[in-house]
């Protein structure tokens, strides 16, 4: 299988796009923007067309869309506080109704047009690996210099804001980064399944991590198995990558789950007590400002 | 020394006012309980003091010597338990560790004082044996200690806490009001705590700032209580 050249290239993507993905999935879920991910692959689905009707390249064209469309998310953010997934409702119907009327402007277009809609990894140009290798490295170096802010930005924006951090440049920066990262990967699965790169290792992670760290690790890793063994899957039984792996992604959540549950039901069984909020009997300790204690920490 | 002072201030959400005509000070190194009724505005008088919110008129001063690369050494707990993050896959110990991350930047390293300031934290609100918790499983009190330990971590010059003794048992905030009072004593740390019941906290108190409802039914500052001698009424 990897003596072809398409397949090498096919598992480069697939590694680029599977070490970022999934990490955007774990910040996303956890500001309450699950939907972002499928948003912004309408709003470059829409850029696209809007490239095809006015001559540009489409490539490009959907590309700067899905970078507007976050910018625009992130503006409409501030005017819903309180409702976080109205402005991603918002641009996903804007985006989503914009594509249709420019798609049916050109009606000659609709063919080349399921190539965006269900990717195909397999047809990977060099230039695309590129692309995603270029998005790829910005994002390793954006998520390690900024992992600090970023993990202080996710649990409490108004914390954060006080302690000093740039919260709307911060904000602002992760949502140019998610729409880069989106119509990079566009290419691989397509418009339609691109949110399964990005929420299904996610919300894995999510349940079955116990720290932060473990959560990035979790996500990374089950996005990248998912999308070698959906590759290795679709060559061999011979079924639409894109496709595979969101279905093997979903598997292994599933699975996830339910590994959860049979854990919950043994615990119960063997009597022990399940995992729940303990009563607080800790008392507060007035200390010296510094007591000289060789003190250690994991 | 004065730390932040408001002088005839009006602040307003939309077009209403809801603060108007405040003034009052806050001292480097007080204890200052800020109290009121529900909706009286007490947690947008703490941001104000704060900087956070830019008054309609009137004017905010914060003093420069307690700014730390122009910005104030806050350390801030929020209001609202319920909005802590439940499902964020977090251990006790990362998140106090996130305390620290203000004064460290983007590249310094977490070092050993840094660890020892942490653990110094945990065990000052009972929360050390909890650490490798994670903080879905913790109980709402709880919740609670996990984000004063986590200001602390900071080691702010001023500690801002907006009702942070919620569903905590009476022999708990005893022992929190006897944590704060020891932290500006021995610490010099300011503190600035909205609370609904600033009576069994008297006794650790400098001063009670009470916000009540004018006529025009909006708030203003109108009585500051002294509650020991060090500092005097702001009015």
């Amino acid at each position: 299988m990897l003596d072809y050249a398409f397949m090498q290239r096919a598992f480069w993507a697939g590694a680029l796009i599977g070490s970022i993905a999934p990490i955007i999935g774990v910040f996303l879920m956890l500001r309450r923007q699950a939907l972002m991910a499928d948003t912004l692959s309408h709003v470059s689905l829409a850029g696209v067309a809007l490239g095809a009707v006015l001559g540009w390249n489409p490539a490009v064209a959907g590309f700067v869309a899905a970078i507007l469309g976050g910018l625009l998310i992130e503006q409409l953010r501030r005017s819903y506080r309180a409702y976080s997934e109205v402005p991603v409702a918002i641009v996903m119907t804007s985006g989503l109704a914009l594509a249709v009327v420019l798609m049916s402007l050109r009606s000659n277009l609709s063919q080349s047009f399921s190539a965006y809609l269900f990717g195909s990894i397999v047809a990977v140009s060099d230039t695309q690996l590129v692309l995603m290798a270029g998005v790829a490295l910005l994002g390793a170096m954006y998520f390690i210099v900024l992992r600090r802010p970023l993990y202080s930005l996710t649990f409490d924006e108004e914390t954060a804001r006080i302690s000093g951090i740039p919260v709307t440049w911060l904000s602002f920066s992760f949502a140019v980064f998610t729409g880069m990262a989106v119509a990079a990967a566009i290419p691989i699965v397509g418009v339609l399944l691109v949110s399964s790169l990005i929420v299904l290792p996610a919300s894995l992670a999510l349940r079955l991590a116990r720290g932060f760290a473990a959560a990035i690790m979790i996500a990374v890793a089950s996005g990248l198995t998912g999308i070698f063994s959906g590759l290795t899957a679709s060559y061999y039984l011979d079924m639409p990558p894109g496709g595979t792996i969101a279905l093997i992604l979903l598997l292994f959540l599933l699975a996830g789950i339910a590994g959860q549950k049979v854990r919950g039901w043994m615990a119960r069984k063997n009597g022990r007590r399940a995992t729940r909020p303990e009563r607080d009997n800790g008392e507060f300790i007035s200390m010296p400002a510094k007591d000289g204690e060789s003190l250690s920490l994991e | 020394m004065i730390l932040s002072s408001l002088e005839n201030v009006v602040f307003g959400y939309s077009d209403k006012p809801v603060i108007d005509g405040v003034s009052l000070e806050i001292h480097a190194g007080e204890f200052v309980g800020i109290t009121g009724p529900n909706g009286a505005a007490k947690t947008t008088l703490l941001k104000l003091l704060l900087g956070l919110l830019k008054p309609w008129s009137g004017s905010v001063r914060i003093n420069e010597e307690v700014l730390v690369d122009s910005r104030l050494n806050v350390g801030y707990v929020p209001q609202q338990v319920a909005a802590f993050n439940s499902g964020f896959p977090s251990r006790v110990l990362e998140l106090v560790k996130s305390g620290c991350y203000p004064r460290l930047g983007l590249f310094r390293r977490f070092g050993a004082e840094e660890r020892q300031i942490v653990e110094r934290s945990l065990k000052q609100v009972g929360m050390w044996e909890h650490r490798d918790r994670k903080i879905g499983e913790l109980s709402g009190g709880q919740k609670q200690r996990i984000c004063i330990a986590r200001a602390l971590a900071g080691q702010p010059r001023v500690l801002v806490l907006d009702e942070p003794t919620t569903g905590m048992d009476q022999q708990s905030r005893q022992g929190f009001y006897q944590l704060l009072r020891h932290m500006t004593d021995q610490h010099g740390l300011t503190v600035i705590m909205v609370t609904h019941g600033p009576e069994e906290a008297e006794t650790y108190l400098d001063r009670i700032i009470s916000l009540e409802q004018q006529e025009s039914e909006e708030w203003q500052c109108l009585t500051t209580r002294s509650c020991s001698v060090r500092f005097g009424p702001a009015l």
